[in-house]
């Protein structure tokens, strides 16, 4: 690892020990070449990936790794077969047809493309962004998205101006905080009010998305212990680097103030490694606990990540030299002889950028982007498709989301997918038109906090590094399903928060139009909330709740669109036709 | 270790909201699939039995650092007095239980148990090591897996031993934020009340047959999982509003506040006979930094007062149901042994626990540390008995616990058994 780690590509010509005859674990996943000739070779750098000319002149990745020892290019078999499995021709993309998950309703939603895309890519559509899919086309909508900045939102950044600014630096809200003239509490309920004012409004919307996502890959626990003078810098962290590469966004969050606090690495040192943090970052936040690195790994994971830490004074990122280890380590294909204090930073980076580029970590990362956005029980034909681009893409976000959202297998998976009780509460805000409250107070907005947490699911509150589950069956419980109904009541009748901003609910849901008789009136509704009237059986159970018959026309002392339509919206969003994503 | 680190405490005093958020991420929806939850569900390493046949152990956790000393004073240790000057509880003013102890006065309700045999202590207990941040030390004591990566809380894996049978085996009263205590895949109920657990949208009988029989129908067509969950609410919700239900009220008078509506509430419940194995309360505001009072008054003493009632009304309304019951309070750590500037006690360590049921042998157990300066742990109450000796006892005693059940419920804990509880007959 000689080599720079920098992520610019860096050409040199360099020693390549051209494999003739080898030998290769496939438990250990060590090669061991016996037989090689020497060649110089001009090779480019990304990173710790190789790259030679190939005769048409085109840069092509090799499975051949820097070894430090022999100041040379090496075979490494492991990484053949995992480009071989990369570059296996698809022809003909064969889709599997998304396997029933874990219990999708596909019945109840509208079938139309446009509808499907923004209850998957957003957290509820909108008759602007509907507008928005119809003119840009789905592949044109995502990639409008994945640019987030040439996005005006201004109406979020407005609300948002409310609260402490995220990306204030670490060491200021650490010495307010220190002086009293902040509270933690504040600043860390501002991170969650954030958190859920741009799922709610932001414009950005797939960004928002994959904030929550990310924010769950890599968990730091909201509230939590003695992460409030970083937490909010850790989800401006998170966001700036959501659609980058993720070998800078696990470099970023790996040397956190945050994460580090939080897997308690701050403290390991030489004598006593913490095992937190090195565990987690193999387990959870990059090739899986299936992986075979063992405890042996985990223990190497550990001493390559001490002296990563922060300091006491100013609470911002801190390398300190004197807690790290010194001797040779080896973790997943990684090794290094680590022989000083001083060069351990450099290390841990080296060994988060290469763990960022294993094939079991695209594998992991595209497993769940398909669970979060597909099926709980995602296509294989997918996930392989989507590790192949994060690889050749060097493990950049956004050719990896653009290439799922216009797969075939994702426009196959229309209704297999389960709002989450959050997803679910923000839904309803958006597709009731709520908005924040008038003047400068953020009451309503963490009344939305409150909810979810009753419902189970408090916005970047899991309690667990793991972070909340993305399946259906986590969700079903009976104290989250009752708080998901009664939530949805109290947002519809203005029951509680009472300061949202709203639309009139009549007008919202007919444009002033009255309908002719209660079916008609039930079905525009649905119209409007859904995009699709209910099924016979659904309508007449609906009717039969209104005490109305279909064909009942519309006076002045009907219920269904006066004083009984709240009732109706609130039935309507707590059934399957709403929490089906 | 500094004496206070509420960095996230609220400006006011108390914890309550603080524990209340906390909780909160523990999430009342932790049920469901064990595949779903990755590695939560990878500690189901034990095949679960049905047949649950133990009591129903109630868990009153008092949240915020109880101080035990105020309690359960120790009376006779002249220490107590010279390190707390302006807050000690006088001897006189005490309720002896024994040579070395006396209840506070406020406590008075509960003697008639002590003398009945029904109550008994546990002083100097704890975590094995001192922790005295709230969010580090309630998430170790709940966990109660120390250097393991287990993330599940203790009372779910006890209740993992065997199967579940409805709604109603583990429930969260007075709440519906979950303790670290329940989580896992085991499925918990949380509810504010019993007569609180219903549909708001629902104003009465007829609308409530009216809403229920929309959603079963709107539910009817989706998977198997997603209708089962909304069948299984409708008919949770039938129960709780029978319970909560007039014919089911208490003879007894429980004191208006949230532990005796709580604990009211379980009462219900457990005279209902819907399989309750476990249910956990949250009493928060116990911490007490600043202006606790003194005998007299102020907030030690209506804290006191309300847990002494409440207990004292829990154990009435049961009747010779308590035979099948045991409570335990819990907390986090105990309190500085000296009081500080501001007539309040900083966060410590050592604190006591308090059990009630038809199983509990009497008397002030484990071993009494003293307060002289060479006894005490960096200005804390020593811990003589580790927390987890108290659990382990209950679990095998009470809940039908073999040795090997208690190590999984409790790895790593290899000390002795206390004799703080009788085996069930």
């Amino acid at each position: 690892m000689a080599v720079s780690t920098a992520v610019t590509p860096v050409v040199r010509t360099v020693t390549q020990q051209v494999v003739v005859t080898y030998k290769y674990s496939a438990r250990t996943h060590v090669t061991t070449v016996t037989r090689s000739r020497k060649r110089r070779v001009k090779a480019r750098f990304v990173g710790t990936t190789i790259y030679l000319l190939n005769a048409a002149g085109h840069w092509v990745r090799i499975p051949y790794i820097w070894s430090a020892r022999k100041a040379a290019l090496v075979y490494d078999r492991r990484l053949h077969l995992a480009l071989i499995a990369a570059a296996k021709p698809k022809p003909k993309p064969k889709p599997t047809p998304p396997a029933p998950g874990a219990d999708p309703s596909p019945g109840y939603v509208s079938q139309d493309p446009a509808r499907h895309l923004l209850r998957r890519a957003t957290y509820g559509s909108t008759p602007a962004l509907l507008e928005e899919v119809a003119r840009l086309g789905i592949a044109g909508w995502v990639d409008r998205q994945l640019n987030p900045g040439a996005i005006n939102d201004s109406a979020c950044e407005a609300v948002l101006a409310r609260l402490p600014d995220q990306a204030e630096p670490i060491w200021q809200v650490h010495d307010l905080l220190d002086r009293d003239e902040r509270s933690g509490w504040d600043q860390l309920r501002g991170v969650m009010t954030a958190h859920v004012a741009r799922a709610a409004w932001s414009e950005r919307q797939l960004l928002a998305v994959m904030e929550d996502f990310w924010g769950n890959h890599f968990n730091v626990t909201t509230p939590g212990a003695e992460v409030p003078s970083s937490r909010a810098h850790y989800a401006y962290t998170i966001r700036t680097h959501a659609f980058g590469k993720f070998a800078d966004l696990l470099r970023a969050v790996t040397l956190h103030p945050a994460m580090l606090t939080y897997l308690n690495n701050r403290t390991s040192s030489d004598v006593h490694p913490n095992e937190n943090h090195g565990r987690e970052l193999l387990e959870l936040h990059t090739v899986g606990v299936d992986a075979g690195y063992g405890e042996q790994g985990v223990l190497n994971s550990a001493r390559i990540l001490t002296g990563l830490s922060v300091s006491w004074d100013s609470g911002e990122y801190l390398y300190a030299p004197w807690r790290h280890w010194v001797g040779s380590v080896s973790v997943m294909g990684f090794s290094h002889s680590n022989t000083t204090k001083a060069g351990g930073e450099a290390v841990a980076i080296a060994y988060i950028n290469h763990l960022a580029r294993q094939p079991e970590t695209a594998h992991r990362i595209a497993v769940k982007l398909a669970r979060h956005f597909v099926s709980d029980t995602p296509p294989t034909s997918l996930v392989d498709a989507l590790a192949s681009t994060y690889l050749a893409h060097d493990t950049a976000i956004a050719p990896v989301l653009r290439q799922l959202f216009t797969s075939t297998e994702f426009s196959a998976s229309i209704g297999m997918k389960t709002r989450r009780p959050y997803e679910e509460l923000i839904a309803t805000v958006r597709t009731l038109g709520l908005g924040a409250e008038k003047g400068t107070g953020v009451e309503s907005i963490e009344a939305l906090i409150w909810m979810a947490g009753d419902a189970g699911q408090p916005p970047l509150g899991w309690p667990f590094p793991t972070g909340h589950p993305d399946v259906a069956a986590a969700w079903l419980s009976t104290a989250s399903t009752l708080a998901r109904w009664n939530n949805t009541m109290n947002l519809v009748a203005n029951w509680w928060p009472t300061t949202f901003t709203r639309p009139d609910l009549r007008q919202h849901l007919t444009h002033g139009v009255t309908p002719a008789t209660c079916g008609a009136a039930v079905d525009m509704v649905c119209l409007r909330l859904f995009g699709r009237t209910l099924t016979p059986a659904h309508r007449a159970a609906v009717l039969a709740f209104l005490d109305e018959d279909a064909d009942a026309p519309i006076t002045e002392n009907t219920g269904v669109l006066t004083w009984y339509l709240e009732q109706l919206v609130a039935l309507l969003l707590n059934s399957p036709y709403h929490l089906t994503r | 270790m500094t004496d206070i680190e509420c960095t996230t405490c609220e400006p006011s005093r108390g914890i309550s909201r603080r524990t209340v958020l906390r909780g909160m991420a523990i999430g009342a929806a932790v049920a469901g699939v064990s595949s779903a939850l990755g590695p939560i569900g990878t500690r189901v390493a034990w095949a679960a039995t049905p047949g649950y046949t133990g009591d129903t152990l109630v868990v009153l956790s008092l949240r915020g650092g109880f101080d035990a000393m105020s309690a359960i004073v120790p009376a006779a240790d002249p220490d107590y007095y010279r390190l707390r000057p302006s807050i000690a509880i006088p001897a006189a003013r005490t309720l002896p239980i024994d040579s070395r102890f006396g209840l506070h006065p406020s406590l008075a309700p509960l003697i008639p148990l002590a003398n009945a045999g029904q109550l008994g202590f546990v002083h100097a207990v704890g975590l094995p090591a001192p922790n005295r941040s709230h969010f580090d030390a309630m998430d170790q004591l709940e966990q109660a897996a120390p250097g393991s990566t287990l993330r599940t809380g203790w009372l779910d894996r006890m209740l993992a031993l065997h199967d579940p049978t409805g709604p109603f085996g583990a429930v969260q009263m007075g709440s519906t934020t979950m303790p670290y205590s329940l989580a896992g895949p085991f499925p918990a109920l949380g509810m504010d009340s019993l007569e609180g657990f219903r549909l708001h949208a629902a104003w009465d009988a007829a609308s409530t047959t009216r809403w229920s029989n929309a959603l079963t129908a709107l539910h009817t067509g989706a998977g198997a999982q997603l209708q089962g969950s909304a069948t299984g609410t409708l008919s949770a919700l039938a129960t709780t509003s029978a319970l909560a239900s007039d014919a089911n009220a208490s003879a007894v008078t429980y004191p208006d506040s949230n532990l005796g509506r709580a604990l009211s509430d379980a009462g219900r419940l457990i005279r209902g006979n819907r399989g309750a194995r476990v249910i956990t309360i949250d009493e928060g505001d116990w911490d007490m930094h600043a202006g606790m009072g003194t005998v007299d008054g102020g907030w030690m003493v209506d804290h006191l007062t309300d847990l002494g009632a409440a207990l004292a009304a829990f154990a009435a309304d049961l009747g010779s149901r308590i035979a099948n019951v045991t409570l335990l309070t819990i907390t986090e750590f105990g309190r500085r042994a000296s009081e500080n500037e501001s007539q309040g006690l900083d966060h410590g360590w050592g604190s006591a626990m308090m059990l009630l049921g038809g199983g509990v042998v009497p008397g002030v157990h484990g071993s009494w540390p003293g307060l002289t300066d060479a006894a005490l742990n960096d200005g804390d109450l020593a811990v003589t008995t580790d927390y987890r000796a108290v659990l382990a006892d209950v679990l095998t005693n009470r809940c039908g616990a073999s040795t090997s059940e208690v190590a999984n419920v409790l790895p790593g804990f290899t000390g002795a058994t206390l004799g703080v509880t009788r085996a069930r007959a």
